[in-house]
């Protein structure tokens, strides 16, 4: 199919304001009178307050407000950004501030003065009596019998999530071979560049707020703050500018009802932007998971039973765990084919700060776990990974256990073809420790991963966009979204696809750049990699809406019939009948201003509110090779090669990045990013980018993406999704090529030099 | 304690009244709204911040503004013209170098010293240049290209 603007890799409609430093990120902006918020955080991770005294902060010249959990409404609430649906698990037991400190950083009391300085003075004057109680800082603590409980659930256990299909003992009954397998994955954080918490909320003399906030879902925020605050949803009006990365971390509630709550006690806008330290202390990062994996497999290859028992370590508070129970049982089952599967998700309570969202959702920690089992089992099984993956991932025409539906397309053979290729499978991958891969104490390996991930959440979570095209007197368009890009592209993609269903040039199609929930209609978010698919179907029937319009217009002055027409260049064109004649057309923007100001003045306008007809997986294989300091432990990442099937890429360039950028956050999971507590106190190690190593620019190995278009019918010009998916596979492919140059399984994360090292003394013993 | 102070800063001087320990950057989002600059972490560690002091890339959240004095300052809002974009800039743009474009106006700010200083850079000179600007949203491959194709022009 040839299109005119899909498929080329136009630049973003954000990129000049953006390089320019002209672009008003929320942390930006000020406003008359407006005052800055701090937060009071508990230095214990688990302890009772006793008694709080804020009398000398009140009494600091410049402070104007300062709460504490009596000054918050008694309601509880969960801070997740999910709309009500059937995989929403959501537990509500937080409060604006606590009255009980559950980790390092529980905000106790917050203050809003007339500068930052005085904020942070205040806050010192705040007295707090805290009795200490035993910090629980990893599962088997929490688990423990008669270990204190950090909310009212027995054994700090919350929630279980059991999956049952067929017969689990009966498949391991007919199986050649069971193998079984414990794996742990740590927490870490999604380190967006601009820091995770910052929101200016500015009450007016109506009774609504206004909250403009760095969010992933202006409309979800907004009803989740207005629960927490008691006020309507239409009380709260949520203005979303450019957002500096969020990968999940804005996936719901951050700060916005403390800000809102400082700004409504005392009349003025309050800004309340967190530190990087804050950051890491107070928002959520990716879940530590515990995982075994039990899998009975025939000689061939063939899968009898799969089975996963997994303890999701939540931190503090509920917010997503019990909800990301479903998906990461989800990403296990849907995997791979087998007749009989059980899973058991177990959501845990801890003293670390809650874990949330984070680009992936589960699916980085299970596809780790699932595809170092499944190279140990092509090793024993003398099959090649490539044919056992082939031979039991589900495939185009059959039902996709994720969402129940049958999977529109499949490109994964050909990932796996055109990965293989680019990497050098058969040449590189030989025998672990092979003689040419010697280089002195170096060991090259390479390795792959497998991956399936989904293009919204349906039909677990809603997934409703709302779009309005509205086509101006000159005949360009406005599209009015809730565009909650966060830097991925997704303005930029919905505008190539309302310009190419409209007909005409992109330059002539405005995004709201700014999402703003009193303008536009109600909208999920950028979560589950849906913009393009969800966003994208809206957007594109709401441009067929104006376009139907458009027609029509030019049917009248064309005296013509609308079935003898087509849009091209933002003309309207006649099919030509004899050749001899020459080819009608019309302007749209002479169409739009005879509709403007003909004889019956009308706007034309496109809209639509739905949710997407389908959910499409998506597939990739990436492929890595590495080297091995056995002197050193380091593992270097050489190069990556990353075969993505995303359905039609509409802007290649911006998939591409969103695939390498995704790379740099997966290699750091395998090797060097881990959020770390001290296990007695609670404290955490590395709040800061010192400590918590992401990678820099000369860490980072030669990327090689591929992209494969295995369009899909029901997506918006055949688009499925990209932007969670870049890193599901990154830190299994690199423990497979660390196991094939070393011939040691790592089964827990990072790779740390030192873990490395130890490894390898081990072995020689 | 505050001091009365006057910088310059893209050729034009600005006076300011500061405490003596207030940064340069704070000066310059706070004081003078020059919020281009950006803050990732106020201690020296991802380079969002970096502005040229003489020149030279520097992160603004570990200069004290009193040290600025004296120095001439450039800033992002100091680099291309109303309309028109620097070379780097467009660069950046044209290759889908700008994601949340957080680090952005520091990474231009570092390409543009590394480039006065070495105009022909290889690609690991470049690398090692950006380094200190750390980027969570593109793996760097984009941006890397973009300054090469500036610098082979
Ligand atoms: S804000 Fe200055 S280096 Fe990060
Ligand atoms: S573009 Fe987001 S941090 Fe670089």
């Amino acid at each position: 199919m040839s299109y005119s603007v899909v498929g080329q890799s136009v630049p973003r409609v954000d990129a000049r304001e953006k390089v320019s430093g002209s672009a008003l990120y929320t942390g930006d902006m000020m406003l008359p009178h407006m005052l800055i918020g701090k937060v009071l955080r508990s230095p214990f991770a688990h302890a009772k307050i006793i008694s709080i005294d804020t009398s000398k902060a009140k009494e600091l010249p410049g402070v104007k407000v300062v709460l504490t959990y009596e000054d918050t409404p008694k309601i509880l609430w969960n801070s997740a950004g999910f709309p009500p649906s059937p995989g929403a698990i959501l537990v509500e037991d937080q409060y604006i501030l606590t009255n009980k400190a559950r980790y390092v950083g529980d905000g106790i009391a917050a203050v809003a003065a007339v500068d930052e300085a005085t904020a942070v003075q205040a806050l010192e004057l705040i007295e707090v009596e805290y009795e200490v109680l035993p910090a629980l800082m990893n599962i088997e603590r929490a688990m423990s019998d008669g270990a204190v409980l950090i909310h009212e659930a027995e054994k700090n256990i919350y929630g279980h999530t059991p999956v049952v299909i067929g017969d689990i003992d009966a498949g391991f009954a007919d199986a050649d071979f069971v193998f079984e397998d414990t794996y742990y994955v740590p927490k870490v954080n999604q380190v967006s560049l601009e820091p995770c918490g910052v929101s200016m909320a500015a009450p007016d003399k109506d009774g609504r707020i206004t909250i403009w906030t760095s969010t992933q879902m202006p409309h979800l925020v907004r009803s989740i703050t207005a629960h927490a605050l008691g006020l309507k949803t239409g009380q709260i009006r949520i203005i979303k500018p450019p957002v500096g990365g969020a990968f999940g971390s804005r996936l719901g509630v951050v700060n916005e009802p403390i800000a809102a709550l400082l700004a409504m006690k005392v009349g003025q806008p309050v800004m309340l932007k967190y530190t990087r330290e804050e950051a890491f202390l107070a928002t959520e990062s990716r879940h530590p998971i515990t995982m075994t994996i039990k899998t009975g497999v025939k000689k061939d290859g063939t899968f009898t039973a799969r089975q996963l028992t997994s303890y999701i370590d939540g931190g503090a508070y509920a917010t997503h765990t019990p909800s990301l129970a479903g998906p990461v049982a989800g990403w296990f089952l849907a995997m791979y084919k087998s007749p009989n599967i059980k899973v058991d998700n177990y959501s845990v309570y801890t003293n670390s700060t809650q874990c949330g969202a984070f680009r992936g959702y589960g699916n980085p920690q299970v596809v780790f776990a699932v595809e170092s089992q499944i190279d140990d089992i092509a090793e024993r099984l003398g099959i090649d990974p490539l044919e056992l993956r082939l031979k039991n991932h589900p495939c185009a025409g059959e039902v996709w256990l994720w969402s129940g539906w049958v999977i529109e397309s499949c490109g994964f053979e050909e990932c796996i073809a055109s990965g293989a290729k680019a990497i050098e499978w058969t040449k590189k991958r030989s025998k672990i420790g092979n003689e040419s891969s010697h280089q002195g104490s170096k060991k090259r390996g390479v390795g792959m991963g497998y991956m399936m991930h989904v293009s919204g959440a349906r039909p677990m979570l809603h997934e409703t966009s709302a779009a309005m095209i509205k086509i101006n007197e000159d005949g360009t368009a406005n599209l009015i979204y809730s565009n909650s890009d966060c830097g991925q592209g997704a303005g930029t993609s919905l505008s190539q696809i309302a310009a190419e269903e409209l007909g005409i040039p992109f330059e002539d199609v405005m995004i709201t750049k700014t999402a703003d929930t009193d303008v536009a209609g109600f909208d999920i978010g950028s979560h589950a990699s849906r913009q393009t698919y969800s966003g994208g179907n809206s957007v594109k029937n709401a441009a067929a809406k104006a376009k139907q319009k458009i027609l029509e217009m030019a049917a009248e002055m064309m005296e013509t019939p609308v079935s003898e027409l087509v849009v091209k260049g933002g003309r309207v064109w006649a099919s030509n009948k004899s050749s001899e004649e020459p080819a009608k057309s019309v302007s749209i923007a002479e169409i739009s201003h005879r509709a403007h100001f003909g004889s019956h003045g009308n706007q034309i306008i496109g809209v639509v509110s739905e949710e997407p007809p389908g959910n499409p997986p998506v597939y990739a294989a990436q492929f890595v090779e590495v080297e091995v300091d056995t002197e050193t432990g380091i593992v270097e990442v050489l190069r990556v090669v990353a075969a993505h099937d995303v359905g039609t890429a509409i802007n290649p360039a911006i998939v591409e990045g969103q695939i390498e950028g995704a790379i740099q956050q997966g290699i750091g999971y395998a090797l060097t990013e881990e959020y770390c507590y001290d296990q007695e106190s609670g404290k955490p190690l590395n709040p800061n980018l010192s400590d918590y190593k992401i990678l820099t620019s000369v860490d980072m190995p030669q990327i090689e993406t591929i992209l494969v278009e295995a369009a899909c019918d029901t997506g918006p010009f055949g688009a499925k999704s990209v932007g969670e998916s870049g890193l599901v596979a990154t830190a299994a492919a690199i423990a497979n090529a660390v196991y094939n140059a070393i011939g040691i399984r790592f089964k827990e994360l990072p790779m740390t030099p030192e873990r490395v090292l130890a490894a390898l003394q081990n072995k020689n013993k | 304690m505050k001091m009365s102070i006057s910088l310059l800063i893209n050729g034009e001087t600005y006076q300011v009244n500061v405490p003596h320990k207030k940064t340069l950057l704070d000066v310059l989002r706070e004081d003078l709204a020059l919020t281009g600059t950006k803050k990732g972490c106020d201690s020296g560690e991802c380079g969002a911040c970096t502005v040229l002091m003489d020149g030279k890339p520097v992160n603004s959240c570990i200069v004290l503004a009193v040290d600025a004095v004296g120095k001439q300052i450039t800033t992002i809002e100091g680099i291309g013209g109303i309309t028109e974009l620097d070379p780097i800039q467009e660069a950046l743009v044209a290759h889908g170098a700008i994601q949340c474009g957080y680090c952005t106006p520091g990474i231009v700010m570092t390409a543009k010293a590394l480039l006065d200083s070495n105009p022909h850079p290889t690609e690991s000179q470049v690398r090692e240049g950006i380094t200190g600007n750390l980027c969570r949203c593109t793996g760097y491959v984009k941006i890397v290209e973009a300054i090469m194709d500036v610098s082979r022009r």
